[in-house]
């Protein structure tokens, strides 16, 4: 059975650093922000710009430790890695993961 | 019917008058007698500067006192409120400068005090193109109590910076149309820019990254994800390194009428540089030494500053003053002297041992400026009177504690100052304010 998406007490931790409210308001905005990071991810793939690749993983990798969501953190470290030889299949994992990530913030936040 | 206020309240500080006591950010302060009615003297008249005979007369009654007795108990209060509290207005006396509070109502018992108001915010701006970092950051912020903005990219960062004054720069490196390292190589060659602090904050890994960046004259680096006990320690360390280079500068200023950035040459001008002979033969720990530095100084800024003369640079044991004329630079030479004479008394009476200190003043031409490099800048004094009165300084370490003049110095001073003059060499003359110390 793969690990919870969320690291419940990173987001506990969060919520209690930056306030409840707010924390609603920080994943509104990933929502938003992560769908175009994972474009221009696989633009920096295709065009083989590591440099760029590198610093879009490691961005996701930062907003996934921030918000306690470590499978996602953790996809986007081994992408980071790799660089943009990663392959399709690494950034749709990522692509599924980050999903999984959101799903599950939404539901978090909304419960307080 | 009007009722007395029973407690004053300015800022840190709590005055109570019915149970005369002091409390600096809610703790009761151990302030002598005559403290608390300096105290009390200076914030019933804080409407204008106190002359020190008039503080004389208050703090003791029917007795002829010393000023140095009154500089002492100033300097004093000072090292409990601050440097600030107190300003000297040379030539005239002093006069307590914090802002008034409201009196505080009477506090129920079992209550504790509450803590003193937050540290003074900082204007803040974050620059980060990635959203979720720069909420966070700007959250954080103003969590701790910071005015915060905030820009999506280096060319809105940059153009904010010019139009709104702020006092710390959080920058991102990997951003659209103007990145940071672009943005930090445009403040490097910006004076105005430069007086901003920035901490870089940046997902880019490595150690090229960070060097660059100091070299570019950064103040710090964070990388992502930042830590919020991190962060918050960066930005107070970076906004209390900011505050003393303003300080500096504030000093610098006053000093130089044109402003720091123009040099000038001063045609005639008495250096003062004062030297303590290894303090730390006489202190413990570290803490009790740096305790001693800090009383020291406040001494010595208030007998310079007492005779109209400025403190152009100042290092922790040894400090350079300039005067406009001999007399004023002797004057304050005397009252430094003096006033560690009666420090000494001081610590002799808590078992402490006793400081030396050794003066030079010599008199001539100098040039004085801001030599600056991108990451740092000081006030420069270059002259031969300054490498004399450096060197008179240090050769009262041979004789102890004492005061030695250029006979340039000396022969601009009047007869009735000359009464304790020793030739020391063709050259250089000892003055001893102090009649029968070596």
């Amino acid at each position: 059975m793969s690990p919870s998406p969320i690291d419940t007490h990173s987001f506990e931790a969060l919520q209690a650093n930056a306030g409840a409210d707010f924390v609603v308001t920080l994943v509104a905005a990933f929502a938003e922000e992560a769908p175009r990071l994972m474009v221009e991810l696989r633009r920096a793939a295709a065009a083989a710009d590591a440099e760029r690749f590198e610093t879009l993983a490691h961005t996701l990798k930062s907003n996934g430790v921030a918000f306690g969501a470590t499978r996602l953190a953790e996809a986007a470290r081994r992408l980071e890695w790799q660089g943009p030889s990663a392959g399709v299949a690494a950034i749709a994992d990522l692509a599924a993961e980050l999903d999984t990530a959101l799903a599950a913030l939404q539901t978090l936040a909304r419960r307080e | 019917m009007s009722v007395q206020p029973t407690a004053l309240v300015f800022g840190h500080i709590e005055l109570r008058l019915a149970e005369r006591q002091l409390l600096v950010h809610g703790e009761p302060v151990a302030l002598g007698s005559r403290g608390f009615d300096l105290l009390k003297a200076l914030v019933g008249k804080r409407d204008r500067v106190v002359g020190k005979d008039e503080l004389l007369d208050e703090v003791w009654p029917g007795l002829v006192v010393e000023e140095n007795n009154l500089q002492v108990q100033i300097s004093g209060l000072r090292r409990v409120l601050g440097a600030r509290a107190i300003s000297t207005v040379a030539g005239l006396g002093y006069r307590f400068t914090l802002a008034p509070g409201t009196v505080e109502p009477p506090r129920l018992p079992g209550v504790p005090p509450q803590p003193a108001a937050a540290q003074a915010k900082a204007r803040v701006l974050v620059a980060d193109d990635n959203r979720v970092n720069r909420l966070l950051l700007c959250r954080s912020l103003e969590l701790m109590g910071h005015q915060v903005s905030s820009a999506d990219n280096g060319r809105q960062a940059l153009e904010l910076l010019r139009r709104q004054p702020f006092e710390l720069l959080l920058l991102d490196l990997a951003m659209p149309e103007l990145d940071g390292f672009g943005l930090l190589q445009v403040r490097a060659d910006d004076a105005e820019l430069r007086e901003v602090a920035v901490i870089v904050t940046s997902a880019l890994g490595g150690v090229a990254p960070v060097a660059r960046c100091i070299e570019l004259g950064a103040d710090d680096f964070l990388h992502k994800p930042v830590d919020p006990w991190l962060l918050k320690a960066r930005v107070e360390s970076s906004l209390a390194r900011k505050q003393h280079r303003d300080l500096q500068s504030e000093a610098l200023r006053r000093l130089t009428p044109g402003g720091p950035a123009e040099p000038s040459r001063l045609a005639d001008a008495c250096v003062l540089v004062a030297r303590l002979h290894e303090p730390q033969r006489s202190q413990q720990t570290p803490t009790d030494l740096m305790e001693l530095l800090n009383s020291w100084g406040t001494l010595m800024f208030d007998a310079i500053e007492g005779r109209a003369g400025e403190v152009a640079q100042f290092n922790g044991d040894g400090l350079l003053a300039l005067f406009a004329e001999p007399r004023a630079a002797a004057q304050a030479g005397r009252d430094m002297l003096e006033l560690v004479e009666l420090f000494n008394g001081q610590r002799h009476a808590e078992g402490q041992a006793a400081i030396a200190l050794g003066i030079g003043i010599a008199r001539g031409e100098l040039i004085a400026g801001s030599a600056a490099t991108a990451r740092r800048a000081a006030y420069a004094c270059v002259g031969a009177p300054v490498l004399s009165a450096e060197q008179l300084a240090l050769a009262c370490a041979r004789g102890g504690h004492g005061l030695l003049m250029d006979a340039l110095t000396r022969s601009g001073l009047p007869a009735d100052m000359g009464a304790a003059v020793v030739n020391l060499s063709p050259e250089w003359v000892a003055y001893r304010s102090i009649q029968g110390r070596a």
